[in-house]
């Protein structure tokens, strides 16, 4: 379609992170009155492509055009100005401002005079706005914090919306929303279609997608796939051409058994924190359990506290029979180890060398007589980066140097060294290749076959479908379902439970 | 195959910076060979100036010592000099009392206020920074209250003790010690760690609350003692002593090359080569006849190109 005819156009956007390539000159084009959808895996470039968009960051190389014009602001405020604005899919609201002064903030000027902002004409401007977008029920002289969560993310879709954007894009927003919530959004969306203007949407749950968008364009490692129109949407094709392979992936454990083990070597009670509410479980012998839900559904804090990284705020977490684990010393010394989502900041020193990471937990394992001895660690250090198959020119490289993937096998050959029985493992392949997921795959089932127990939490429905013996889904901190591997749940009956 | 270029290509030059940065404290020690060699024609090598130098390296080396531990965590303590004065008066108030109470005296005085100065930054987590430069207020005052603005001697006697073996001894002590417990002990590799990422060492099942209390007593422990040396090589404790070793030892240990930052590429040798730079530089500059005054302002200068040279701005956290 030529590019007159285009409300906007994004062509041959390139993006690098370091060496990660997170865009490979991607497209994408928007028409007038239309919903878009942006689909892909993780990491497939999605939320970058619609940022590069809103000019949240800049892009390496490509152009963009809107309205058959150059577009080239120079920040996003300008991009808004010009019709483009964005919801994050990050918490964008500001706890200590009202809700109005969230809508306006760094507009504050609109309702200022001699220095002093017209407050009340504020509240009465941003009161009209949340009325524009069906959500009257949040009153705009609300602190934020009074509000929900999904009235929050509300606030920030007002905010977006006061600028009568000609381009919305909603980076995952769903997500935060209920049902009720939902429906404001879509109805905003087809009254913004009404008039013409265009939205970018961008959401993980392809049957969504499929009933709420009129074109779909896939994103696969931060390529352009395809584009497809409203009748040709079949949801089989477009997984298929998301992930690149064949779905059902044979990578996982090809073992249909669940654990069967009945000694239980880790456990919760009745734990109760922030986020958690009543989580009780317990981890057998030999058993990947895995934990899944949204981002903020609370499993990543469990990880946490099974560490003893946070204490609980009510509640008991047990190693083996009696052996209560209070913080990390205590936990390691229980034989428990923990992976942190956050791979370059929590669990590895990237300004180190490889043997300083892996010796790390270990140190009193290595030392003899009081002196640890720079032979004995590298030999340590060599043994298990050889059974992790490290990518790296020697044992001294540091490990800013490699890649994502490399680095995580670095964090686990220095659990792996250090022993341990029960690893906690929270969401191991975040942002790694696919070459390396299977050997974390294939190094799992092994420990388990050692009879090491692995806790798994991870955001990717299909791992923890693919390697648990059981699988728990949380919601809003609560425990909603467990299911035993042999069940063989499918992908969309866990979404049920997870929304 | 691109993935593989870019990979090679930020390698090759962070190991580039890297071997920059450890070859840059040893031209800076050569520079000061050769510039004050040259300088003072041979003299700052002669053995009256070797003794003088001896004199001096006391201090620094088991000084900058004590602060490689504290900088390897990518912490730091202005208050090494007024603590060290603090304990060399004390020293004095003891010798009145019985001149063998000295030693003991002043390494307890240097000990517990390390200990203090260790529980206000790790257990009340205030900065480091704040915690040490009030300290050290506080110890110039405490100095003025315990002797009354007055000078304090020690028994002549005392004066004997300070002797070239002793000297010799001392060094060769803390040195050997200090590597071990720097480079191939357990507390050594987890205080480094720390420097690199607290986090990582935290989540690796370290109790980071000992590590990190350490530093503080070890470095206040040694201030004291300085603070004995000071007192049976001078035989007087006065409200100046100690108020040229924080700049000395501090300039020591970055000008060796232990980053700003800490972190796991601090190395011991780093203490040597700095102890002898500023020795020397000391020195020449005497023998050269640059006053004390002129000395402390180039001295001041070296550290802050040292600092702008070598740390990586981005990074630091306690300059805001």
């Amino acid at each position: 379609m030529p590019v007159e005819s285009l409300l906007l156009k994004a062509h041959k956007i390139n993006k690098s992170f370091g060496i990660t390539r997170a865009l490979k000159d991607a497209d994408l084009e928007l028409e007038y009155g239309q919903i878009h959808g942006l689909i892909g895996e993780n990491g497939s470039g999605k939320s970058t492509l619609a940022s590069i968009i809103a000019v949240i960051q800049p892009a390496d190389s490509g152009e963009i055009f809107l309205d058959g014009q150059p577009y080239k602001p120079v920040d996003s405020l300008e991009a808004q100005r010009q019709g483009i604005c964005m919801i994050l899919q990050e918490k964008g609201t500001f706890d200590n401002l009202s809700v109005s002064r969230n809508i306006f903030i760094g507009k504050e000027n609109f309702f200022s005079f001699g220095g002093m902002i017209n407050i009340p004409r504020m509240n009465a401007a941003a009161q009209k706005i949340l009325e524009k977008i069906h959500a009257g029920h949040i009153k705009a002289a609300w602190p934020i914090t009074a509000l929900s969560f999904e009235d929050r993310k509300l606030v920030e879709v007002a905010r977006a919306m006061y600028a009568e954007p000609k381009v919305l894009i909603a980076d995952e927003t769903t997500t935060a929303l209920s049902r009720n919530g939902r429906e404001i959004l879509y109805r905003i969306m087809r009254d913004m279609k009404k008039e013409g203007h265009s939205v970018i949407f961008i959401s993980h749950d392809l049957d969504e997608l499929i009933n709420v968008c009129d074109s779909l364009t896939i994103l696969r490692d931060g390529e352009y796939v395809k584009t497809f129109e409203k009748k040709e949407f079949v949801t089989s094709v477009i997984r298929h051409l998301m992930v690149g392979r064949e779905v059902a992936g044979n990578y996982y454990r090809t073992d249909m058994d669940s654990c069967k083990n009945p000694e239980t070597v880790f456990s919760m009670e009745h734990v109760y924190s922030q986020k958690l509410r009543d989580i009780t479980f317990d981890l057998r012998k030999g058993e990947i359990l895995g934990l899944g839900g949204l981002a903020e559904c609370g499993m990543h804090e469990i990880g946490n506290i099974a560490f003893g990284l946070i204490p609980p705020d009510l509640g008991i977490v047990k190693a083996g029979d009696d052996k209560v684990v209070i913080n990390p010393v205590k936990a390691t010394s229980l034989g428990i180890a923990y992976l942190s989502k956050n791979r370059d900041t929590e669990s590895l020193m990237t300004s180190a060398n490889i043997v300083d990471n892996i010796c790390l937990a270990s140190y009193k394992k290595i030392q003899k007589n009081l002196f640890i001895w720079n032979k004995d660690e590298r030999e340590f250090a060599k043994a298990w980066g050889k059974k992790l198959e490290i990518k790296m020119t020697n044992i001294h490289q540091y490990v800013i140097e490699l890649s994502g993937g490399n680095k995580q096998k670095v964090a686990l050959a220095k659990w792996l060294g250090f022993g341990a029985d029960v690893l906690i493992m929270d969401y191991p392949t975040r942002g790694i290749d696919i070459g390396v997921k299977v050997n974390i795959y294939q190094l799992m089932t092994e420990l388990k076959n050692q009879g090491k127990s692995i806790i798994l939490i991870s955001e990717e429905l299909p791992e923890i479908i693919g390697m648990s013996d059981r699988i728990i889904i949380l919601k809003d901190g609560r425990i909603k379902g467990e299911f035993s591997r042999e069940e063989k749940v499918t992908e969309c009956k866990l979404v049920d439970y997870m929304i | 195959m691109r993935f593989h270029m870019q990979n090679s290509l930020i390698g090759t030059s962070v190991i580039r910076r890297l071997n920059l940065k450890a070859i840059f404290p040893l031209l800076g020690l050569v520079f000061v060979v050769l510039f004050f060699g040259f300088g003072t024609k041979g003299l700052v090598f002669s053995k009256l100036s070797l003794q003088s130098m001896l004199n001096e390296a006391v201090y620094i080396f088991i000084g900058a010592i004590g602060y490689a531990f504290v900088l390897a965590q990518g912490n730091f303590d202005l208050s090494v000099g007024s603590v060290m004065g603090v304990a060399c008066m004390t020293a004095a108030m003891a010798t009145k009392i019985n001149p063998y109470l000295a030693l003991p005296v002043g390494i307890i005085t240097g000990s517990i206020i390390g200990l203090i100065n260790a529980f206000v930054i790790v257990k009340a987590g205030v900065m480091a920074f704040i915690t040490t430069l009030a300290m050290s207020f506080m110890c110039t005052g405490l100095i003025l209250i315990i002797s009354n603005g007055a000078v304090v001697g020690a028994p002549l006697f005392m004066l004997k003790w300070y002797t070239v073996p002793l000297k010799l001894g001392v060094i060769l002590t803390f040195g050997i010690a200090g590597f071990f417990a720097f480079e191939r002990s357990y507390y050594g590799k987890i205080s480094k760690a720390i420097g690199s990422s607290i986090e990582a060492v935290r989540q690796s099942g370290t109790n980071i609350v000992l590590f990190r209390i350490l530093p503080f007593i070890i470095l206040g422990t040694i201030a004291g003692l300085l603070g004995f040396i000071s007192l049976i090589r001078t035989g007087t404790a006065s409200s100046s002593t100690g108020s040229t070793l924080m700049l000395n030892v501090l300039n020591a240990a970055l000008l060796g090359g232990i980053p700003f930052s800490g972190g796991t590429t601090s190395k011991f040798r780093s203490v040597i080569i700095g102890t002898l730079t500023i020795t020397i530089m000391s020195t020449g500059m005497t023998i050269l006849g640059t006053s004390t005054v002129n000395q402390q302002l180039i001295k001041g200068l070296v550290f802050l190109v040292t600092i702008a040279l070598s740390f990586d701005r981005k990074n630091l956290k306690v300059i805001k």
